[in-house]
């Protein structure tokens, strides 16, 4: 139990001053009387103020979802500070959090709450963050007595994934919609030309083409392509995560590129009014989120993809993965392609008639970890014949007619879009 | 970071080390050196003391400062006294403040101020020691009696802080 307890300094003048009170009288020497009264006054001071209440210590921070890179505070609450006069906070680190100071730790003197340590905070990887827990200790004027270490548990923040710098002017290959901003093949009443035709009960007066008109004698009006919206899904392999991951800034995992890509590609097609959903092949804590729109949604989608965790679902190779595609979708498959069950569910995909796009999310320049006990010229021939395998798969896909683009940021995807959205107006042969 | 934690944090371990040792070799300025063995001792304890400023050993290296001085010395008062006294003040008010934290905890600047005008104020008491017991040194009684007087007087000041401190805790 928690109580205010004599600090060594106490403890520490207390016995200097009546050791050399007692030598005084025993020698009988002045001397020692002048060595020890300063510490006689310490210990009387320490004593007088020792605090009769009994505060509670929590800490709390100002924000518990936050993107990668942002920061937040923890704030010191005490519940009676009367005759604290120091606190110290101490915390634990932890991964992947950077804290200001850096080494987490924090003392000072304290008149009210406002004064109380206050410690910066700032996320540098993308998941659920748990702060390292930390030690409090108040300390009583004259530094006489101490309440605690008083031990909290950290809190928890969901880290968003950054939102990366991504824009693209490709429009969808196939929308199927109702309004949006990808030009269909379909006549509407969008604002890009498609052709001149007689006038028919229903069309639009202001649609006349005047010029046309009186040159033939009938009435002509100008068509236009429809503009609507397309959905768009959003498939993250997290089967694996290769390669070590340092942060914002440092190096990226397979599963850093992926779930940042798949944040910044969700936020583009939030905004352009698309539909999206994501499936998430990996453990099934993390649930798919269906087609939507608005920013509601794509909170929804970053909220996800921040509990995005490397591991196999249970039912993992039994079965191939459900990815519950409907017609005029587009299909962007997120993976570091080295899992065959990915590769044979895009391959499916592509054999539709749906237009797929796969962004390779391998880091290159990858650093090979080497599992404890492993030969590391054995690890790396395995790893060399892997990255074989795995070429040989992204060939056999693009043969298929699925591009495979690494992430680069913006303009990834824009080349690729508009070269299936070319081939969308061409006659295909599906499989069923 | 080296092992005595921040350079401020080292810098008040030092300041502890260096605090018994001037209060120890004090006596040397009237000639009287303590044995060599004794230096070693207290300086053991003194580096215990700086590593760890909320243990134990920094009484010990105070008690044994002040059992030197003891020996080393009858009757007095001495000039030299308040040299050892401020020695032995800042070597514990260094480890107040280093007892704050752990070693990596950079020492509060406003803390530090305070704790140094603090002490400034209790070593005012070693000056007003010295001088009643130089006054008094010349009476005809026991210097015995006096210094017993004086023990008391020290003695109720305590007293009555912890009565003080008794009664605002029941309030």
């Amino acid at each position: 139990m928690t109580r205010w307890r004599p600090t060594g300094a106490l403890s520490r003048s207390l016995a200097v001053g009546v050791l050399g009170l007692g030598l005084a009288v025993g020698f009988g020497d002045a001397v020692l009387v002048v060595l020890s009264a300063p510490f006689l006054l310490l210990a009387a001071f320490g004593i007088i103020h020792r605090p009769s209440t009994r505060p509670d210590v929590d800490a709390q921070v100002d924000h518990l979802h936050l993107h990668e890179g942002q920061g937040t505070r923890s704030r010191l609450l005490v519940s009676d500070l009367d005759g604290v006069e120091q606190v110290t906070r101490m915390a634990t680190p932890a991964p992947f959090v950077a804290t200001h100071p850096a080494h987490g730790r924090i003392g000072r003197l304290v008149t009210d709450n406002s004064s109380l340590p206050v410690l910066e905070i700032s996320p540098r990887r993308w998941g659920r963050r748990i702060l390292g827990h930390e030690d409090v200790a108040l300390t009583s004027r004259w530094a006489g007595y101490r309440w605690g270490p008083v031990a909290l548990v950290g809190n928890q923040l969901q880290v968003l994934p950054v939102r990366a710098p991504y824009d693209s002017r490709a429009e969808a290959p196939q929308p199927l919609g109702l309004v949006g901003a990808h030009r269909s093949r379909r006549v509407g009443s969008g604002s890009e030309f498609s052709g001149i035709r007689p006038f028919q009960a229903g069309d639009r007066l202001r649609r006349i083409n005047w010029r046309v008109s009186l040159r033939s004698r009938n009435l002509h009006v100008v068509t236009a392509r429809a503009e609507e919206d397309t959905g768009v899904l959003l498939v993250v392999d997290a089967l694996a995560d290769h390669g070590r991951s340092g942060g914002l800034e440092g190096a990226a995992s397979s599963l850093d590129v992926t779930v940042r890509a798949c944040a910044a590609l969700a936020e583009h097609h939030v905004r352009r009014g698309d539909r999206v959903s994501l499936r998430v092949i990996g453990p099934r804590r993390v649930s798919s989120v269906a087609f939507g729109t608005g920013e509601r949604h794509l909170r929804s989608l970053l909220g996800q993809l921040s509990m995005v965790g490397p591991g196999e679902p249970r039912t993992f190779g039994r079965e191939r993965p459900f990815l519950g595609v409907t017609g005029g979708t587009v299909v962007i498959v997120l993976s570091p392609m080295l899992a065959d069950a990915v590769a044979t569910a895009t391959a499916t995909l592509v054999q539709r008639g749906l237009p797929v796009v796969v962004i390779d999310t391998l880091p290159t320049g990858m650093a090979l970890e080497v599992a404890e006990g492993t030969d590391p010229v054995v690890a790396g021939l395995a790893w060399r014949m892997r990255l074989l395998e795995r070429d040989q798969l992204l060939a056999r896909l693009a043969s298929l007619g699925c591009p495979v683009v690494a992430w680069r940021g913006a303009g990834t995807v824009d080349d690729v879009m508009r070269r299936l959205a070319r081939r969308a107006q061409m006659p295909q042969v599906r499989a069923r | 970071m080296s092992r005595m934690g921040t350079p401020a944090q080292a810098a008040l371990r030092i300041t502890i080390l260096a605090g018994v040792m001037v209060a120890l070799l004090a006596t040397g300025l009237r000639g009287v050196w303590p044995a060599w063995w004794l230096v070693v001792l207290v300086a053991g304890l003194a580096v215990a003391f700086a590593l760890l400023p909320e243990a134990a050993m920094g009484t010990a290296a105070t008690g044994l400062v002040l059992a030197w001085w003891g020996f080393a010395f009858r009757g007095g008062p001495y000039p030299e006294a308040l040299l050892a006294a401020a020695g032995l003040l800042t070597a514990h008010l260094a480890a107040v403040v280093a007892g704050y934290g752990p070693r990596d905890l950079p020492p509060d600047p406003a803390t530090v101020r305070l704790w140094a005008v603090r002490g400034a104020v209790v070593f005012l008491a070693a000056p007003a020691v010295y001088l009643v017991a130089t006054l008094l040194e010349g009476q005809p009684e026991p210097g015995g009696i006096w210094i017993a007087g004086l023990a008391a007087a020290l003695v109720t000041t305590v007293a009555a802080g912890l009565v003080l401190a008794g009664s605002s805790q029941e309030q």
